[in-house]
């Protein structure tokens, strides 16, 4: 039988051939002309849709919406305007759902991840993206297909992590850093980016299967992806991915980290429960999220047994609180997590602490309030972290974190540190309010300088230019209250040695932000600073409302 | 990225708007849509600096065989020229289609 190839397909193409003949009607198509403001002010051509496609019709008779994202174009990065056509589309399938209209999400993955030339942009949006699938999953299946040619990386590998059922090609990659980055960080000792047989034998698709990260591997054929889609739509939910913590955290324990993994190994630590619970020496390593934990929760010991993550209960504010935060460790056992980057272990000992908390509230009539200390470097770049799914460590966290909302916690998050990249969606991002420290030394971005001038192809020099055109693409946190995902900036607070009234400045402003009992990300899009800084995020909401129904 | 347009008399309808292409690599983004004036008009943006006569000559080679009064609109990511002549056939064609 003659097969269509899929991937050979635009983004528009790939929607309209998977949807029932002249059902497909395009939302915020190419003439509406809502690209994004922040490319050509870069010297960058913008497209007129900014590379994302929103198809409303019938999948088989039954209504679905497509959101196809178009590799080609910038790699099919997420930017403000794109990432927030997803998330509004998203937010309105999550409305339908709510007052009964089965509509199903089924969402194209063909994405380097956060757009470079609009980091901050990316990663608040992608948070937001993730928040709303989350919520969706316990209406309809979210559909993800990583059909190839970008494949998914970097944050949306870890929103791809958060689908109810992922379909895949063996000519797709899906991994949280791609292989240049992992190079340029750790090294070509760690992970050589020209050797192809080593990147496919990590995160092509035929290993992402066989390891049992995505749950089906078919052809690059229209008709297959139908049929795929199909199936998917009719199976029986399971528990997703994300939510098997002692599963993954057995299979960590299980692995050695000094030395290079296999597949084989990863396939056969998956599906044996018992393990090992190897000793990991606690080296109470300096840090200003270990500092605030300690200030924050007046010393209270950490009951996580792992010594990366530091979890206490506590009465704050006359009402319980959760803390948790995520520190360094000399001694940790996975040596590309040392310095408090979130790797394998630390995201799904996130998700273990966040979820003993729900669970051990569920019949409370008051839920406990989660704090999360943010000091986190960056995501753990490494081949083991890769080859067993980091993505899915940090999508974990990140699930658990949005569950925790949906379950009625107020999360809240404060920025002590740095708060970067995949370490920053996995804990903080999904806050329903941000404070952090006015303080020169905290970073907040999307990947370390020398990786996104190699990525994009430009001089470090260039890149630093840019970043005066546009604010999201800055490392600062000054430049970052601009993005309106702030609640406040708290000034004259020495971050590493803090004072009696620098701590209870912060915890009054923590009280605050906790007393507002928000169990959504929404307020990201009303403050003062987003009217201006969030603007077309704004706009491509109206107009995605106006043209729904 | 240089942004430049060009205008040409003309005065052939066109039936309905049409888009065709993506900003990729080698590739260019056509929206074209009817004109209320007697003109076609280009209005162009382009990652490839400096080629602005080249441009002009396709142009002019499609005006003289098709003298649509329209707005066309390009996104260009280094279309060579020939790329640009067949998305402008292609998106006229898409142009003048029967509605289904």
């Amino acid at each position: 039988m003659m097969q269509t190839s899929f991937i050979e397909l635009k983004a528009r193409e790939r929607a309209i051939a998977l949807l029932d003949q002249h059902s497909c009607r395009e939302i915020l198509d190419p003439f509406n002309r809502i690209e994004s403001p922040h490319l050509a002010p870069q010297g960058i051509v913008p497209e007129s849709d900014d590379g994302m496609v929103i198809a409303k019709g019938l999948f088989k008779g039954q209504e679905a919406v497509i959101l196809s994202i178009e590799g080609a174009f910038q790699g099919g990065g997420i930017g403000e305007v794109c990432g927030s056509k997803i998330a509004g589309a998203l937010e309105r399938i999550l409305e339908d759902n709510r007052k009964g209209k089965r509509v199903i999400p089924i969402i194209i993955f063909d994405t380097g991840g956060v757009r470079l030339q609009e980091a901050n942009y990316g990663l608040l949006i992608i948070s937001e993206i993730q928040s709303a699938i989350v919520a969706l999953r316990d209406f309809v299946p979210v559909i993800g297909l990583i059909p190839g040619n970008v494949g998914s990386f970097g944050g949306m590998s870890i929103t791809a992590a958060l689908c109810s059922e992922l379909i895949m090609t063996e000519a797709a990659r899906f991994g949280l850093n791609g292989p240049e980055v992992i190079e340029q960080e750790a090294g070509i000792q760690e992970f050589n980016s020209r050797d192809r047989r080593l990147i496919w034998d990590t995160i092509g698709g035929k290993a992402r299967f066989e390891t049992g990260l995505v749950d089906q591997l078919i052809a690059d054929d229209v008709t297959a992806f139908k049929q795929a889609i199909q199936s998917a739509i009719s199976r029986k939910s399971t528990v997703p991915r994300t939510q098997q913590v002692d599963r993954f955290l057995c299979a960590i324990n299980q692995l050695n980290p000094k030395v290079k993994s296999t597949r084989e190994k990863i396939i056969n630590f998956l599906s044996q429960p018992s393990a090992v619970t190897p000793r990991i020496e606690d080296a109470k390593t300096a840090s200003r999220g270990r500092t605030w934990f300690a200030a924050l929760t007046a010393n209270e010991p950490s009951i996580s047994g792992f010594p990366g993550v530091l979890v206490a209960d506590v009465v704050f504010n006359r009402q319980p609180a959760r803390f948790i935060a995520v520190v360094p460790n000399a001694a940790n056992r996975y040596p590309r997590a040392v310095h408090g980057e979130v790797g394998l272990q630390e995201g799904w000992v996130l998700a273990k602490y966040i979820r003993q908390a729900i669970e051990e509230d569920a019949n409370q009539p008051v839920k406990r309030n989660i704090v999360a200390v943010i000091d986190v470097p960056s995501q753990a770049y490494g081949y083991n972290e890769e080859l067993m799914g980091i993505h899915y460590a940090c999508a974990a966290s990140v699930d658990a974190y949005a569950t925790a909302r949906l379950k009625g916690h107020a999360v809240v998050g404060v920025i002590v540190g740095n708060a970067i990249s995949g370490a920053f969606l996995a804990h903080g991002l999904q806050s329903s309010r941000l404070i952090a420290l006015n303080d020169s030394k905290i970073n907040v971005q999307a990947m370390s300088k020398e990786s996104a001038a190699r990525i994009t192809k430009r001089s470090l020099a260039a890149l630093e230019e840019a970043t005066k055109k546009v604010p999201a693409m800055a490392y600062d946190i000054n430049n970052f209250y601009t993005l309106g995902a702030l609640d406040v900036l708290i000034d004259d607070v020495n971050a590493d040695v803090p004072d009696a009234d620098a701590i209870s400045r912060v915890a009054r402003e923590l009280t605050k932000a906790i007393a507002d009992q928000d169990f959504t990300l929404g307020q990201r899009l009303k403050t003062e600073p987003a009217l201006k800084g969030r603007a077309s995020s704004i706009l491509v909401r109206e107009k995605i409302a106006e043209q729904w129904d | 990225m240089e942004s430049f347009s060009f205008k040409y008399p003309a005065g052939k309808k066109i039936r309905q708007r049409a888009h065709i292409g993506v900003v990729g690599s080698g590739d260019l983004e056509i929206l074209l849509e009817p004109g209320n004036e007697m003109y076609t008009v280009f209005n162009i943006r382009t990652a490839a600096d400096g080629f602005q006569e080249i441009w002009k000559a396709v142009f002019e080679r499609f005006v003289a065989l098709n003298a649509i009064a329209a707005i066309v609109t390009i996104n260009d990511f280094g279309a060579t020229p020939g790329v640009v002549g067949l998305r402008l056939a292609q998106v006229l064609e898409i142009a003048n289609q029967e509605q289904s």
